[in-house]
């Protein structure tokens, strides 16, 4: 029974690691391009989640399409951010960031309060519920192999536009020097918005998916957020490999943990982790060397 | 020293400008009693105001060192924890409590702090929620002491409502003085030029290392004190004071007031106390707008929350020095208005 168990929660933490890697890309993309950190970040995760499942309840489209829509709606609010909140404050003092993202924080997770019900059992219906594939004692849902699939293209797709195309060569160029890429003729306000949008449409995804395999409400964006930043601190600032690893270390370590311990310690046990490792490592495991 | 040195001291020290409107502005506040006979406003609104603009000039204090804290009410609730199981548990006086309380906080603080001496911008805001969390988690396994979500009564120094107010207000006064002078002496200097530029703070000789954990230090102790008055003025304490508003609220309210002044800090708390106030007596006016929103049936307190997020955003965009800045600028408006007024009229007279 108990590797039974095991294996189950072996599972959750492959699908809870299928959105962190999502997110924890997003905010590495950004962060590697930009030099921004966006702590509304799991917010956008919480609106994709939210954009998912009217689309699916309301328009009635199938889930799985719903998140194409997601990640489009919620890149278009990323670009509203990025051109009219932190495009103003780039070059300024950092605690600007800390300080927009917190507003931001504040109207999303309340707007959402709002406008959509606080209740803890929303759920985009998916026409795969139920259906798993049974493997010896455990079984494994339709729904999380579907999940996995989507991640692996999104983060093919990722790689293609990073690597293959010339907007992708522009964000390298600017993610290593943007005062050397700006003197190149690269025009570094159209890479950050298209970035920024990039890394939003990565959430959207994340919370189309969340919607679909767990159930959620306004308040789920605030520790994701956390641990994304955790796993690319840990994965290596600026990495999307570490992010991708790191992503589904974190969740499997996670579950597992919760599993053989208490679950409440789980959060407080990844922060001193954490810790630990900034302590040891001030810029992260992978990170540069100090500026 | 004799006693006439000390003398002129003290009234060149009276003759400060600033001296003076510090002083016109705590005589205000301690008349407000006598004019505002409300036990509601002055029991609750108006000391929650000065609290709040103690814990918020603590962690200004921080900010102006150039470290942002997100986890600053780990300390506002080890402080409080501190005074009231002190009390509690061991009788020792509410008065003792408070700055016991305070020292402790401040002790947990060096060791924060020792942990962030050499991290940046977004790994300190990380470090500390992450502080906050650990502590809270902590705390939460041990509700025979700490008495969980629901928690356990506390005295206070002096009855609830009026006289508390008059204490709150001599702590806070001493207290924010004491930031002050703390800003405007060496060490202030210091913490400025690290907010600036530490790596050239570094190349001039200052132990960047020693003011940072300096400035935490004397951050988190106040912090601690802050976490004291709060507990002692709601007669209760429970794990709820470590709730993440609580982080969050002292940053909006130094953001939002001006960020590394000392009035900022104040102006902010008044402002964004009154803001947080009004959720309650909002709901009367704003509940005509339900229908467009049917997450909640009360609108008010949520939609006060989703316009505080926007004030900050604006005032962050807009007004980065805070609504001070706005202030000075009038002030020196209405100056000028005057000097050239008074310029005009010599010029006529001659």
């Amino acid at each position: 029974m108990i590797t039974a168990g095991l294996a189950q929660a072996l599972l959750f933490g492959v699908a809870n690691g299928c959105i962190y890697i999502l997110l924890a890309t997003g905010l590495n993309l950004i962060f590697g391009v930009m030099k921004l950190v966006n702590f509304a970040h799991g917010q956008l995760l919480m609106v994709g989640a939210f954009v998912a499942y009217e689309v699916t309840t309301v328009v009635g489209l199938n889930p799985y399409v719903s998140i194409l829509v997601s990640m489009g709606s919620v890149a278009l609010i990323g670009i509203v951010l990025e051109k009219f909140a932190f495009r103003k404050i780039r070059g300024t003092d950092k605690l600007n960031e800390i300080f927009i993202s917190l507003g931001l924080i504040y109207v999303f997770q309340y707007s959402a309060t709002l406008l959509w019900e606080n209740s803890y059992t929303i759920r985009i219906p998916s026409p795969l519920a139920g259906l798993s594939v049974p493997l010896g004692e455990v079984s494994l849902s339709y729904d999380i192999i579907l999940a996995m699939i989507i991640v692996v293209v999104i983060l093919i797709g990722l790689v293609f536009l990073t690597k293959k195309t010339k907007i992708g060569l522009a964000m390298r160029a600017t993610s290593q020097k943007s005062d050397a890429s700006m003197l190149m003729g690269i025009n570094i306000n159209r890479v950050y918005l298209f970035t920024f949008a990039v890394g939003a449409a990565l959430a959207g995804a994340a919370g189309a998916i969340y919607g679909i395999l767990f159930p959620f409400n306004p308040a789920i964006g605030a520790l994701p957020t956390i641990k994304a930043f955790a796993i690319i601190i840990l994965g290596g600032l600026g990495s999307i490999p570490g992010a991708v690893v790191g992503g589904l270390l974190y969740g499997v370590a996670e579950n597992v943990t919760g599993y053989l311990t208490n679950s409440t310690w789980q959060n407080a046990v990844a922060f001193a982790l954490l810790i630990a490792v900034l302590i040891i490592r001030p810029t992260g495991l992978f990170g540069e060397k100090g500026e | 020293m004799n006693f006439k040195t000390v003398l002129r001291a003290v009234t060149n020290v009276f003759r400060l400008r600033k001296f003076q409107y510090a002083l016109a502005v705590v005589v205000v506040v301690a008349l407000l009693p006598l004019f505002v006979r409300n036990d509601y406003l002055v029991g609750s609104v108006f000391t929650d105001m000065i609290i709040f603009a103690l814990y918020a000039s603590s962690w200004n204090l921080l900010a102006y060192s150039g470290q942002g804290s997100l986890g600053h009410a780990a300390f506002l609730g080890i402080g409080g924890f501190a005074s009231a199981l002190l009390a509690t548990k061991l009788g020792v006086p509410p008065i003792v409590g408070l700055f016991v309380g305070g020292l402790i906080s401040a002790g947990i603080g060096f060791l924060v702090g020792l942990a962030c001496v050499r991290l940046k911008a977004w790994f300190l805001a990380m470090v500390t929620f992450g502080f906050a969390v650990i502590t809270v988690t902590i705390v939460s396994q041990f509700d025979n002491i700490f008495g969980g979500m629901i928690g356990f009564a506390t005295p206070s120094i002096v009855p609830r409502g009026t006289p508390f107010f008059y204490a709150t207000l001599a702590i806070t006064t001493v207290s924010i003085a004491t930031i002050y002078l703390v800003m405007k002496s060496k060490w202030g200097l210091a913490f400025k030029a690290i907010h600036e530029n530490e790596l050239e703070a570094k190349m001039i000789g200052i132990n960047t290392a020693k003011y940072r954990l300096l400035a935490f230090v004397i951050s988190t102790f106040f912090a601690g004190v802050a976490g004291c008055l709060l507990t002692e003025n709601q007669l209760i304490i429970s794990t709820d004071i470590f709730k993440i508003d609580n982080s969050f609220l002292p940053l909006i309210m130094a953001v939002v007031g001006g960020l590394g002044t000392l009035e900022g800090p104040i102006i902010g708390s008044i402002v964004i106390t009154s803001i947080e106030k009004f959720k309650d007596v909002a709901n009367p006016i704003l509940q005509p707008l339900s229908p467009l929103f049917r997450g909640v049936t009360i609108v008010g307190p949520t939609l006060t929350l989703v316009g505080l997020g926007i004030f900050l955003i604006l005032v962050v965009l807009f007004l980065p020095q805070g609504i001070t800045s706005l202030l000075h600028k009038i002030y020196d408006y209405l100056r000028e208005g005057e000097t050239t007024k008074k310029g005009a009229q010599k010029n006529e007279g001659k």
